[in-house]
């Protein structure tokens, strides 16, 4: 099994992609997807794996320099990681790859080193940079016939095929096959600009292993960093005093508030980069007279932390009031139990109780001052907002 | 969708181009970076949140004190400038400007902006 390094895929995926098997990364034109491919190099790498690497669309010393970017030391796996370069050639430049592909523009020639890769070297990952630009030189059938080849060939061999594809409007029959028979996995990367969301996500289009999931993800590509899951908006509300700001803070990488004499007259927003993720949390102010802006400013979350004061039970109506306010009935939420470290705080069942919630929303305990239990109420609410694993 | 961020970009790039302007943002109502001309994401992301907040409380301000819909919000420092105009329902415009840009053809350029984002989001 190789992990495509890609946050979430691999969970999709019931952990990588097995031995023996092929998938695409089928990418819509202009969308950030050829870092599909390095990702998971990098992942077989860090695992201990070997993988080659097939540049068509640029020089491999710009792909190493790519790697820098998105910070993936290569260095230490020059025994691990190899090229095979069919861009130099094109541009009737030397190379100093040990694989090079003289004719680019002939499909025998890459044929002949990647039959000889996958025959000769110990099974590994081999990534293709760009299959579209091989269409482009060779012609769409006789690429796809020598696909056919080579993915049968590492079959045999144990070797996980991977392929960066754009999908250009090559002929209807040509697209058909890529998104259908030709490979074990369709992985597609496409754009929405849907309401306000501009963004950009992937999801399972196929997978002959594992069940597939109808989710697709947003992400965003962070230099450096790689693909981060991406989630736009995370509300963190509640009463006065309950500690949302202090939480927003605790969680966050950075975060900015607009406080006045000690209470947040505007709100606080945060940037969270964790385990893969990385979120923006809108935090609201508390008191009813800023109600009106609370309103304005909840939409298109992705989900809602309630932080409560445990201490303080008088509130607890005033909490689901907000939730109202803010619209979230219907969105993931997670109860936030703070302040658990004073005397006379509330456990999370009594809370439970006291709200009268549902068996399915979580309370966390958390001691926002202390940066305890934070992250794992972020956990919680970040698999709830995912579909869980 | 790649054709609805490229007229966003488009507008904005239009607007950057105007004297004294430094940076262009569209953002949602609701505080969501949509497009912006520049690179700095962190900067860009709160600054959305902080525009809308700006804008949205001044609405609720001036129509709770019967005064109409505020046109646009403008704050002014000794380093620069920040106007933030509504954009439709959906979407709002921010520019930041150079202390001694002239706020007239900004601001003229900004409506014209505005009007054509609202239609490109429709
Ligand atoms: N004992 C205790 N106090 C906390 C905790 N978190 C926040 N506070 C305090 O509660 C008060 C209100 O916090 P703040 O984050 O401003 O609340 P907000 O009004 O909900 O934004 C401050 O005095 C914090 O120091 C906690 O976990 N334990
Ligand atoms: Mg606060």
């Amino acid at each position: 099994m190789v992990e495509t390094g890609i946050p979430k895929l691999d969970d999709f995926l019931d952990g990588g992609i097995p031995k023996g098997k092929s998938l695409v990364y089928y990418i819509q034109p202009g969308v950030e997807g050829e870092i599909f491919g390095m990702q998971t190099i990098h992942s077989t790498l860090k695992s201990g794996g070997t993988a080659i690497f097939v540049v068509s669309s640029t020089i491999p010393d710009i792909v190493k320099g790519q790697f820098k970017e998105y910070g993936w030391d290569i260095d230490p796996y020059k025994d691990k990681l190899f090229f095979v370069d069919s861009y130099n050639p094109l541009i009737g430049a030397p190379s100093n790859e040990k694989y090079v592909v003289q004719k680019p523009d002939n499909i025998n020639d890459f044929n002949k080193i990647i039959l000889d890769i996958i025959k000769e070297t110990p099974p590994g990952t081999i990534v293709f940079g760009s299959l579209s630009t091989i269409m482009d030189l060779c012609g769409e059938k006789e690429t796809i016939e020598a696909v056919k080849t080579w993915n049968k060939m590492a079959m045999v061999h144990d070797h996980v095929m991977v392929y960066n594809f754009t999908a250009w409007p090559y002929s209807r029959e040509t697209l058909e096959l890529i998104q259908g028979d030709l490979f074990n996995a369709v992985i597609s990367i496409g754009g929405i600009a849907e309401r306000v969301i501009f963004g950009q996500y992937f999801g399972v289009l196929k997978s002959d292993w594992a069940e597939i999931t109808k989710k697709s993800m947003l992400f965003r590509v962070l230099r450096p960093g790689g693909v981060k899951l991406f989630i736009p908006k995370i509300l963190v509300t509640g009463p006065f005093d309950a500690g949302k700001s202090t939480f927003v803070h605790a969680l966050s990488t950075r975060a900015i508030s607009v406080d006045r004499l000690g209470t947040t007259i505007a709100m606080d927003h945060g940037h969270v980069d964790y385990k893969g993720f990385s979120a923006d949390i809108f935090g609201t102010p508390g008191q009813e007279r800023f109600d009106p802006i609370i309103k304005l400013l909840s939409g298109e979350s992705m989900g809602v932390f309630l932080v409560v004061d445990s201490t303080n039970p008088a509130d607890f109506v005033r909490a689901k009031h907000m939730l109202e306010i803010t619209k979230s009935y219907g969105l993931p939420y997670v109860v936030v139990a703070n302040k658990q470290d004073s005397s006379g705080a509330l456990k999370p069942e009594e809370i439970r109780n006291q709200f009268n919630l549902p068996q399915d929303v979580p309370v966390v305990p958390v001691v926002a001052k202390d940066k305890i239990g934070v992250f794992e109420a972020f956990e919680i609410l970040i698999d709830k907002i995912t579909g869980g694993a | 969708m790649s054709d609805t961020i490229e007229l966003v970009d488009k507008l904005l790039a239009d607007l950057k181009n105007i004297g004294g302007v430094e940076a262009c943002i569209a953002a949602s109502r609701d505080g969501l970076l949509i497009r912006a001309t520049m690179e700095k994401e962190q900067l860009m992301d709160s600054l959305s949140a902080m525009s809308a907040t700006m804008l949205g409380a001044a609405e609720t301000a001036i129509t709770q004190a019967e005064k109409g819909v505020p046109n646009r919000v403008i704050v002014e420092s000794e380093h620069g400038k920040l106007v933030v105009v509504g954009a439709g329902s959906k979407a709002l415009l921010i520019v930041l400007a150079a202390p001694n840009a002239g706020l007239g053809l900004i601001l003229l350029e900004l409506e014209k902006s505005a009007k054509k984002l609202k239609d490109i989001l429709t």
